[in-house]
């Protein structure tokens, strides 16, 4: 392959993944972080992030954020590089983190006003749809939520504003049966809408549910990525049991206390 | 056992900070009387004198020295009474962080989970601070033992060790009150309450030496109990009875912490106000503040500074109010006009005012910059900045919106401050030069930026140590002015010095180099903040 055929090739290619990242790592030292990860994800794909804890989901999900710096290797959203555009790669992103951030004394619609004025302001009917479909009361303080109530706000905030990409890091912590029931149906729509998701989760049937595809991290490398109808057609075996086949050494220990 | 060691490895960074801070506090005190007391008897008593006269400016904060001509008499009056305040702030910090920084965060429910009882877990907090002010208030007499022990000069052992008790009790009966206060208001107002109650407790003492009227109030300040002890200058005072009172107003107030502690719901406070009829509400609030930078961080944090604002106003009303009555009937003394015609050029009172307010006023403003340093830090640690760097903007963006909202929320506190200064000023009928007043009070902004932008490399460099990193950068810096000249550290270290940098603008104008020099450090240092911002690594 010629360096003139390469480049305008792989230029195509990014421009076409939503997430695409290259060899893309962070060391922490000691063998902690994540390393030459390579993976692409299409457009209007939902994408199941799956790995125990420690394995690497967040320091991804960070990495694409570009919250955290990576030590080689590039990321890109859209085409947009994660560093250096990371400006123009947020406005394209709805961000749920791992763990919902403090808001003290706030309430829920003075949080949602404030983020939403850094995106240029709010869409209100789209807010008052979803903090409706969750009840979700606004007027209450940050403080007085509940953690389930927590996450759902943090769950509006990332879908408020109908963005092409969702980044979710276990999104459906703390959420009762009924209220994941709700999370799915919105993910669905969102996906039917034309949107992304990359969604991490260790919540297997979760991930069998929702996602299209997955990959599984298992101490910061990616082992395995695959059509969930694929796993499926193999006729081998449930999600459960290839996820616990790439972890077999660390279940007795699971098992074992 | 383990909830003591709990409560003990949660305040360590605190007992380590105020330790070292109240070593090299005594320490560098002691020091500099040596060296700027002179060596003779007669020098000693002359710069005695001086410092009884300078003592006078400031009754306010400090009880009149015994014997300023001993290094026992200028270190109490320098060192430990200063220190008594500082160690209530710390009391308060650490008291209202068990209920406020400790509930919201879990760690007393886990605590409790593990079969602790509430009156052993408070009773471990309430024992491992004690051990805390005993190590801190050991170490700050080791400072002045070891600076009178390097002069081969004699001490009293006995002083010593009554200095070390009376810290230590002050620092315990201030800790035992917040503690209380804090179980009684909500988490939210715990540090707030628990401050105004310790604040109000300190100037009612503090001004009941001017004001005889409130003598009989100042009486329930355990700040007056310790004011009445000197016990380092030789024929210093110990009063015996005054610490059995403190400690009784100690054991009173940790008592009813306890009781309340043991009776109301964690997150909640004591007393419940009854709440309104709620109805349920789905939509954002539809305030324009919203979307404007830096009004709607101004917006967020009103409450802190209308009640810095309210304070420092009306604290500058009392300082002017204080000038007068206090150096009025100095001047029908005839020995002292001598001083005054050799240290004051021009009008004594607006020289006096520009001296004490504006001195008390830098040592707020720093206060109100370590304030949103840690506003800041808080946003980093508790996952606020990863959510806004979510948003489509940069992070020099952020910085700067930071800095905005900072210098604008100082410009106010000072203008509504000078305001206060010059007509409280003009009713007592000293003539202020008004360009003078708005020219030092805008002053206040950058010396503001300065500890700011200092705290806001720290920051990004190490969000979690940050406070404690800006404190001691705060405090190294008003070191290097107080005793940079006497220790002859060379000019350009002293002029690194935010505080030798204000100036005396209320009296001489504002000198144009030293603006320079402070918004020369002021943007290096933002710039500095931006690119550490950049390359680090958030929520990490």
């Amino acid at each position: 392959m010629s360096p003139s055929f390469t480049a305008p090739y792989m230029l195509r290619e990014m421009a076409l993944a939503a997430i695409r990242t290259s060899r893309l790592t962070k060391d922490y030292g000691s063998h902690r972080g994540l390393f030459d990860l390579d993976l692409q994800v299409s457009p209007q794909e939902v994408f199941g992030y799956l790995g125990p804890n420690g394995s690497g989901k967040t320091t991804t999900i960070r990495l694409l954020m570009g919250m955290i710096r990576p030590t080689g290797g590039s990321a890109y959203i859209f085409g947009l590089d994660c560093v250096r555009e990371s400006v123009e790669v947020k406005r394209k992103v709805g961000y749920l983190p791992g763990d919902v951030p403090q808001f003290g004394s706030l309430r829920g619609g003075e949080i949602v006003a404030y983020l939403g004025g850094m995106r240029g302001g709010v869409d209100k009917a789209a807010v008052r749809r979803l903090a409706e479909r969750f009840d979700l009361d606004l007027s209450r303080r940050f403080r007085e939520y509940s953690t389930g109530n927590k996450q759902k706000l943090a769950i509006l905030l990332a879908f408020m504003h109908r963005p092409d990409l969702l980044i979710l890091d276990e999104p459906t912590s703390g959420l009762d049966p009924l209220n994941q029931q709700e999370f799915y149906t919105l993910l669905r729509e969102a996906r039917d809408d034309g949107a992304t998701i990359f969604l991490s989760s260790h919540v297997l049937s979760e991930v069998e549910r929702v996602c299209d595809r997955v990959g599984i991290v298992r101490a910061g490398t990616l082992v395995r990525v695959a059509q969930l109808d694929d796993l499926r057609s193999d006729g081998s075996a449930s999600l459960e049991q290839i996820f616990l086949s790439y972890f077999s050494e660390q279940k007795p220990k699971a098992l074992n206390p | 056992m383990s909830s003591l060691l709990l409560a003990l490895r949660l305040g360590r960074w605190g007992i380590a900070g105020f330790a070292a801070l109240g070593f090299i506090s005594t320490l560098v005190q002691t020091l500099a009387f040596y060296t700027i007391a002179g060596q003779t008897l007669a020098q000693q008593a002359a710069f005695g004198a001086t410092i009884g006269t300078l003592a006078t400016h400031f009754t306010a904060v400090l009880p009149p020295p015994i014997r300023p001509e001993t290094v026992g008499g200028y270190v109490e009056w320098r060192g430990f009474h200063a220190l008594g305040l500082i160690f209530g702030v710390w009391a308060l910090a650490s008291a209202t962080g068990m209920s406020r920084v400790d509930e919201e965060r879990g760690v007393i429910e886990a605590a409790l989970a593990t079969g602790a009882s509430r009156i052993e877990l408070i009773a471990a907090r309430i024992v491992a601070f004690t051990i805390g002010a005993l190590l801190a208030s050991l170490a700050a007499v080791a400072g002045f033992v070891a600076g009178v022990l390097a002069h081969h000069d004699t001490l009293s052992s006995i002083g010593v060790l009554e200095e070390l008790l009376l810290l230590a009790v002050l620092a315990f009966c201030c800790y035992s009150i917040a503690l209380f206060v804090a179980q009684v208001s909500s988490p939210r107002t715990a540090t707030a309450a628990a401050g105004i109650v310790l604040l109000t407790l300190f100037l009612v003492n503090s001004l009941s030496r001017t004001f005889p009227s409130l003598d009989t109030v100042g009486r329930l300040s355990p700040f007056r109990y310790y004011d009445l002890n000197q016990p380092l200058p030789p024929g210093g005072t110990f009063d015996a009875r005054s610490v059995v009172v403190l400690l009784a107003i100690t054991l009173l107030a940790t008592g009813a912490a306890a009781a309340a502690f043991a009776r109301r719901d964690l997150g909640a406070s004591l007393l419940k106000v009854p709440g309104l009829p709620h109805a349920t509400r789905y939509d954002a609030s539809s305030a324009p503040w919203w979307r404007l930078p830096v009004v709607r961080d101004l917006y967020d944090g009103r409450v802190a500074l209308i009640a810095w604002t309210a304070g420092m106003a009306v604290l500058a009303v009392v300082f002017v109010s204080l000038t007068k009555t206090t150096i009025q009937p100095l001047l029908a003394v005839p020995a002292l006009l001598p001083y005054f015609g050799a240290i004051v050029h021009g009008d004594i009172f607006p020289a006096v005012l520009g001296f004490v307010w504006f001195s008390f006023a830098q040592l707020l403003f720093a206060g109100f910059a370590i304030t949103q340093v840690a506003r800041w830090a808080a946003d980093d640690t508790d996952g606020r900045l990863e959510i806004v760097l979510s948003q489509p903007r940069s992070r020099a963006g952020v910085v700067v919106e930071r800095f905005v909202t900072l210098a604008v929320g100082a410009a106010v506190v000072a203008a509504v401050s000078g305001v206060a200064v010059f007509y409280a000023s003009r009713s007592q009928g000293i003539d202020l030069n008004q360009q003078h007043v708005i020219a030092a009070s805008l002053m206040l902004v950058p010396f503001a930026l300065i500890f700011a932008s200092a705290g806001a490399v720290v920051t990004a460099w190490q969000p979690r140590a940050a406070v404690g990193l800006l404190g001691a950068i705060a405090f190294a810096s008003y070191l290097d002015t107080e005793v940079g000249p006497f220790l002859k550290f060379p000019l350009w270290v002293q002029e690194l010095s935010a505080f030798r940098l204000f100036g005396t603008p209320l009296s001489t104008g504002v000198d144009g180099r030293s603006l320079a020099i402070m918004l020369l450090i002021a943007t290096a240092l933002i710039g500095s903040s931006i690119l550490v911002m950049q390359r680090r690594d958030v929520g990490a």
